[in-house]
């Protein structure tokens, strides 16, 4: 094989480096002489709501690196004085693919991108957590009503929802995983629906190591999070009205909406074995919104009790210790029958001679 | 001369009762294992029939238990005097029973204990009737029903330390009445004939043959000589035939 000095791909990397640097400088520039309005409250204030960006959010997305004049060409150095209204891409000119595949779908009809995407907060699917997926369906789809008509044939429907993204059974996405997070109870309440994602604010709030929220449960700052550290931290975590709880989320999207014929069999979640279980995240608020996620030692999902303690799916997150134990248990009470009835029958005579 | 005497020994409501409970565990058992286990065993065709099965029977078994509890409580009144071990049922009862159970049964010794429709289980039942009736039926109730409404009642799940530990305690309670389930049904064959245990569960009456008192009953309540007399002297006609 022949042998590649890094020496000579140096200046090829160095340039794309440079391009890229280039690029991204001079997006980040245009951006900046838009945002110095449209993230100002002082300019764009509640009655043109629909103007304002938060610069936080709209950094950390991909179209934040394109920048604002790609998608709103027709923009005059006169803006806002000219009188022209700047002009919007179709989404469709980038993500053709996947508007093709909604268009098909059965939500199709039903709403555009917009509706439940805005272009400049939109993060990748691992940066969302499942609860914003499900809010941006509740926009349109009343929850009280969607519980009604799932408890119709799902067993414990309002569980169900609590626990998954709509989109893992609504899509054919594929790859499912855990992703955990951690929600505080809001204060004054006391009811199940009052726990809800623990905001970046409320996390900084417990003085993580050097200000990292991922080193609250990250402690020796691995990057992966070990099942004794996320042990420790559910030991922790009760005293602080904070628990943590997981959804299944698919690790790709499809917009393919529909409603498939498998998810009417609970055996497509709940039969599929430990062995689908290994895998889990858990995912830390950032500061623009989203979520940052770190892998979780394999297996934790099916820690006997602290590993995951208010997170568990019947048939598929079953413990092998308790298993075990319950073997244990049951192989003695067999011990009863099998011992004192073999013994029996090599006494009996002892007792016909009474 | 050989004389048979019968004993009502188990009223109707108790009878009716426990078949019902039997029933209920049995199916609560393997819809169970089931339901843990789905990628191994499906016996119920969906994952969603043995759920529902399984709902179904711990709504029974917990009525059962209900009825049961305001029968022994309220109406018989009986259910400290026969569950509840007396001072000298833990001091040497116990003891006692398991030494028979264990060591005198295979020599074709006695059974020290001899059961009247007051006192029908020797100390060791009584023990573990008291573990199982007031204790783990309880709890598996307490647990199921937690189960069956996880989102209404998470507060309360919370309170007693989460999911995971209450699947745990769920899954342990139920592998012990698996176990007492197979020990149960043998002690039951223990009598003089291997069903003599199950009839009185049946038809309510229990066979007394007082030539031939069985020294290896159980204390399912076969009578002994001694016994009958104290019967025959403070039971009432309703509770005893002669044949």
């Amino acid at each position: 094989m022949k042998k590649i000095h890094a020496w000579k791909t140096l200046p090829l990397v160095l340039m794309l480096a440079l391009l890229s640097f280039s690029a991204a400088s001079a997006a980040d520039t245009a951006n900046d002489k838009c945002l110095s309005c449209h993230s100002n409250r002082d300019i764009i204030n509640k009655s043109n709501e629909r103007l304002y960006l938060d610069p936080a959010k709209f950094a950390v997305t991909s179209h934040s690196a394109i920048g604002c004049n790609t998608c709103h060409d027709s923009v005059t150095a006169n803006h806002p004085t000219d009188g022209f209204k700047p002009s919007k891409a179709n989404c469709k000119d980038c993500h053709a693919t996947v508007q093709n595949e909604y268009a098909a779908s059965i939500h199709g009809s039903k709403a555009s991108c917009n509706d439940c995407h805005n272009p400049h907060e939109v993060k990748p699917l691992i940066a969302v957590s499942g609860s914003d997926i499900n809010a941006k369906c509740a926009k349109c789809h009343n929850l009280g009503k969607i519980i009604k008509s799932h408890d119709k044939w799902l067993p414990q429907a309002d569980l169900h929802i609590d626990a998954l993204p709509c989109v893992t059974c609504h899509t054919s996405s594929k790859n499912y995983v855990i992703t955990m997070s951690i929600q505080k109870r809001q204060v004054g309440n006391t009811s199940f629906g009052d726990f809800k994602l623990a905001k970046f604010n409320e996390l900084a709030e417990l003085n993580p190591i050097n200000g990292d929220i991922s080193r609250l449960i990250d402690k020796n700052g691995d990057r992966i999070i070990s099942l004794k550290e996320l042990r420790d931290f559910n030991y922790e975590v009760r005293k602080k009205d904070m628990r943590l709880w997981g959804m299944m989320m698919p690790e790709v999207a499809t917009h393919s909406f529909q409603i498939l014929e498998n998810r009417w069999d609970c055996s497509f979640c709940h039969a599929s074995g430990p062995k689908a279980m290994q895998k889990s995240f858990m995912a830390f608020p950032d500061i623009s919104g989203g979520y940052t996620r770190l892998e979780v030692e394999s297996g934790a999902v099916l820690d006997i009790l602290y590993g995951t303690p208010d997170f568990y799916m019947m048939g598929s997150t079953r413990s092998t210790a308790l298993n075990i134990l319950g073997a244990m248990i049951i192989a003695g009470g067999l011990m009863m029958p099998i011992g004192h009835g073999t013994l029996r029958f090599l006494t009996r005579k002892n007792r016909k001679e009474h | 001369m050989k004389q048979t005497e019968y004993i009502y020994l188990t009223p109707m409501p108790v009878r009716i009762w426990h078949w019902l409970n039997a029933f209920g565990i049995v199916t609560l058992i393997i819809t169970g294992i089931n339901i843990r286990f789905p990628d191994i065993l499906n016996i119920f065709g969906t994952y969603k029939a043995a759920i529902r099965l399984h709902n179904t029977a711990g709504v029974v078994v917990s009525i059962s238990y209900t009825l049961w509890l305001i029968y022994y409580l309220f109406i018989a009144g009986t259910l400290a005097k026969l569950y509840i071990p007396t001072f000298n049922d833990i001091k040497t009862g116990i003891i006692r029973q398991v030494f028979f159970y264990f060591f005198q049964y295979f020599k074709g010794g006695p059974n020290p204990h001899h059961g009247t429709p007051d006192n029908k289980f020797n100390p060791m039942q009584k023990a573990a009737y008291l573990v199982i009736m007031l204790v783990l039926l309880p709890l598996v109730i307490f647990s199921g029903a937690l189960l069956m409404y996880v989102a209404p009642l998470r507060e309360v799940i919370l309170v007693v330390g989460g999911i995971k530990t209450l699947v745990g305690a769920h899954f342990l309670i139920a592998c012990c009445f698996c176990a007492f389930l197979f020990v149960h049904i043998y002690l039951a064959t223990l009598g003089h004939t291997p069903l003599a245990y199950f009839k009185p569960m049946w038809d309510g009456w229990e066979k007394v043959e007082h030539a031939h008192a069985d020294p290896h009953g159980d204390s399912h309540g076969t009578v002994h000589d001694e016994a009958s007399d104290r019967n025959r002297v403070a039971g009432s006609p309703a509770t005893m035939k002669t044949v």
